[in-house]
């Protein structure tokens, strides 16, 4: 517990990074962001970029399932939505970005509202079912309504432009990505902090006592699934710009785990966690990849059982992090930082 | 004095830092690769990576190019095509290859925008995608053999020779999936054109295992011929299994990656008659110069293996067109670029590659030949039942 951080206004109690401490690391994390691409190299820009990406998606499906508790296996097909909206409308119609990537997560949050519909009268492993048929169903229809998503081929979407400029880097994405990714993190911050976001977290820990103290459960739930899937569309968006195609073995069910993955081991309900648990689940095999290549350079026959044993060490250490910490990596970032707060005062 | 001395002396440091490099560049070419050597695809592209990188050395055992040493890097891409974009800006940023191979057809789509207009690298991958194979949208990038289409028409070329007194049906049976449909609608149109009836087309899941009512389907329809597409070994085993159980003569074809001698073994007694495309000679063939080369090098590079796989082939060969364009850009007298070798692919006319392949000739950066294998239970060996057969 933090002493002498006293609140003397309203503006102060409502701030949402609340000690200079916050603010200061704050300040150097967002310069360290955009001086990033300077640095890096391609490899690490790309790196950070599928992070961003994945983050804002995985944060949608934080919103459904840590803020609301309810489970959803369909995350993936949801980025798919926003994905082939934005792609069709920029590339059938020729839209720009700042029209159809908010375009793709309006499509989206549709398809999120009819998904969620069934919500209100199964949970839990059933809802997890339903929400899999839905997985299915979109990854159906992106496979085979070839006139609109040009079926298992895809859509190949043109660089984001905009007054002439071209976003056709890496470089030049990562600032769009980062930009909305850190907008809709800090939304999300609030969001939780709001009516709407205190009816989740009620909704999540006991729905029937919710709906006593005055929760319309129905219009919340209904809502987080559409919150959620909006996030999940914006990635898609993003993604499509990102990538620049856009085919149906982008948003397999596969993802969908992916997500699940990064949302439980970064922290159920944590928004900061999100970001803990995609910089796991993406850096850390590239980082024992490039461990094997050590390995690699003492051991050179054993690349066939090194490369699959990666997978394995990968599996593990999820494991061991979710049995040492089952509040994710956000909580364990949170005893780190406990500890050091006090450091070295504290026996 | 004092800092033109240390000025001087960082310039020199430098310049010993650099000129092996600099001096490197010039007789070493540099071939990436992003080869799946684990998930789904692990199967094959072990044997890719190996072929590819035994062809690499041989070459430099011989010294086929005189003067350039390959040098070969490689890193898995576990089949997923976030990790294969990774991988591939991983190795250019390290290595600046001149040559890249890749996992998959998603890999080469998605890197296509910055292969054309970035890193512009000869480009091959373990993919037949009739897709990939468009100069205008993919001037960098060549399949290493036919295309899927390609292989659809070999096999209808020989039905079309093979015929009796009516006119053959045929049926297509292929997985939901790129892999599965990509050569279908040219399939359809070049049956039209040789005269044969496609009397069925059968959509599964990939790797789906129940069959019965697919089964039923070819029972009606009794084509004389049913294609496989988009599967390795399931369902292929249980649908020959199941239509023998029904008394069927239908007669069963398969293109590349259900052309292994695994399927030999699996299907024991009942492979007899199955047959199929293969775009290389297979590892046991007698008569191939270039065959007994890859089973010379093998015998002494590695004794204690006694059979390699076709994807193995699949890598050799592609490591043989490196090979070939970087000897043409050479006697040309011109720079090891990208673009130089790219542009040489078209000059690439009935090469002999020693028996692995027929003649090959790039047209549309593909070398559209193969040849009918038939399956021999007893001997577990596929052995030729056409001659090399050229698309159209």
């Amino acid at each position: 517990m933090l002493i002498g951080n006293y609140k003397e206004t309203y503006a102060s109690d409502e701030a949402l990074f609340r000690t200079p401490a916050t603010r200061a690391w704050m300040g150097v994390a967002a310069a360290a962001a955009v001086l990033f691409p300077f640095v890096a190299g391609d490899y690490l820009l790309y790196l950070a970029n599928l992070v961003a990406v994945l983050a804002l998606g995985a944060l949608g499906l934080n919103i459904l399932i840590g803020f609301t508790g309810q489970i959803s296996l369909g995350h993936a097909a949801f980025m798919g939505v926003g994905a082939y909206g934005t792609a069709v409308l920029a590339s059938r119609f020729g839209l720009p970005f700042w029209i159809s990537i908010p375009a793709g997560g309006a499509l989206a949050t549709g398809a999120g509202m009819v998904v969620g519909a069934p919500s209100l009268r199964i949970k839990g492993l059933y809802l997890a079912i339903a929400t899999l048929s839905a997985q299915v169903i979109f990854e159906w229809v992106f496979t085979n309504w070839t006139s609109v998503t040009g079926g298992i081929r895809g859509l190949n979407v043109a660089p984001a432009s905009i007054a002439g400029f071209r976003l056709d880097t890496d470089e030049r994405m990562y600032f769009l990505i980062l930009s909305v990714t850190v907008v809709h993190f800090l939304l999300a911050s609030n969001l939780r902090r709001s009516r709407w976001g205190r009816a989740f977290v009620a909704v999540r820990d006991r729905d029937v006592a919710a709906e006593i103290v005055g929760v319309n459960l129905f219009r919340t739930k209904i809502l987080a699934f559409m919150v959620s899937s909006y996030y999940a569309g914006i990635a898609g968006g993003l993604w499509v710009y990102f990538t620049k195609v856009v085919t149906p073995e982008n948003f397999q069910l596969s993802l969908s785990i992916q997500f699940l993955a990064i949302v439980i081991v970064g922290g159920l309900g944590s928004i900061k966690g999100t970001v803990y648990g995609t910089i796991f689940m993406t850096l850390v095999p590239e980082m024992l990849k490039a461990g094997t290549g050590v390995a690699r350079a003492f051991w050179p026959d054993a690349q066939s059982y090194l490369f699959p044993l990666r997978d394995v060490v990968f599996g593990l250490l999820i494991v061991v992090f979710l049995i040492f910490e089952p509040h994710g990596l956000a909580e364990i970032w949170n005893r780190i930082k406990r500890f050091f707060s006090l450091w070295p005062f504290k026996k | 004095m004092k800092h033109s001395i240390r000025r001087l002396a960082l310039v020199f440091a430098v310049s010993l830092g650099l000129s092996p490099a600099a001096r490197a560049a010039d007789d070493v070419v540099t071939v990436g690769a992003c080869q799946p050597i684990t998930g789904r695809f692990a199967f094959a592209g072990v044997a890719i990576n190996a072929g590819l990188q035994d062809y690499l050395n041989y070459a430099n055992e011989k010294g086929l190019v005189p003067g350039k040493k390959f040098n070969y890097v490689y890193e898995d891409s576990g089949y997923d095509t976030d990790r294969a974009v990774a991988c591939f800006k991983q190795i250019m940023a390290k290595h600046s290859p001149v040559i890249m191979y890749g996992e998959s057809t998603g890999l080469g789509k998605a890197i296509a925008p910055e292969l054309n207009s970035r890193y512009k690298v000869l480009y091959a991958s373990a993919s037949f995608s009739s897709e990939l194979a468009d100069p205008k949208s993919h001037p960098f990038s060549f399949i290493s053999g036919p295309t899927y289409s390609d292989m659809f028409s070999v096999l209808l070329e020989y039905i079309a020779r093979n015929k009796g007194a009516t006119r053959p049906k045929v049926a297509f049976f292929y997985s939901d999936t790129e892999f599965g449909k990509d050569p279908i609608p040219y399939a359809r149109k070049r049956a039209a054109e040789l005269g044969i009836d496609v009397v069925a087309e059968i959509v599964t899941k990939a790797g789906a295992v129940d069959v019965t009512s697919e089964v039923l389907q070819l029972k009606k329809t009794n084509p004389d011929y049913v294609i496989f597409q988009g599967y390795i070994f399931s369902p292929i085993i249980e649908v020959i299994r199941a239509t023998k159980d029904f008394g069927l003569k239908t007669r069963f074809m398969g293109t590349f990656w259900s052309m292994d001698k695994g399927i030999i073994d699996k299907l024991g007694q009942d492979a007899d008659g199955y047959m199929g495309v293969m775009p290389y000679a297979y590892y046991y063939e007698d008569g191939a110069p270039g065959i007994a080369a890859m089973q010379a090098y093998n015998k002494k590079a590695h004794p204690d293996v006694k059979y390699q796989p076709n994807s193995y082939i699949q890598g050799w060969f592609t490591g043989m067109v490196y090979v070939e364009a970087v000897k043409r850009v050479v006697a040309a007298g011109k720079p090891v670029t990208g673009e130089n070798l790219a542009a040489v692919l078209d000059t690439i006319k009935d090469w002999d590659t020693g028996g692995v392949t027929g003649k090959v000739t790039f047209v549309n950066h593909k070398a559209g030949v193969g040849r009918v294998y038939k399956a021999n239970a007893a001997k577990g060996v596929f052995e030729p039942a056409s001659d090399w057969i050229y698309a159209k």
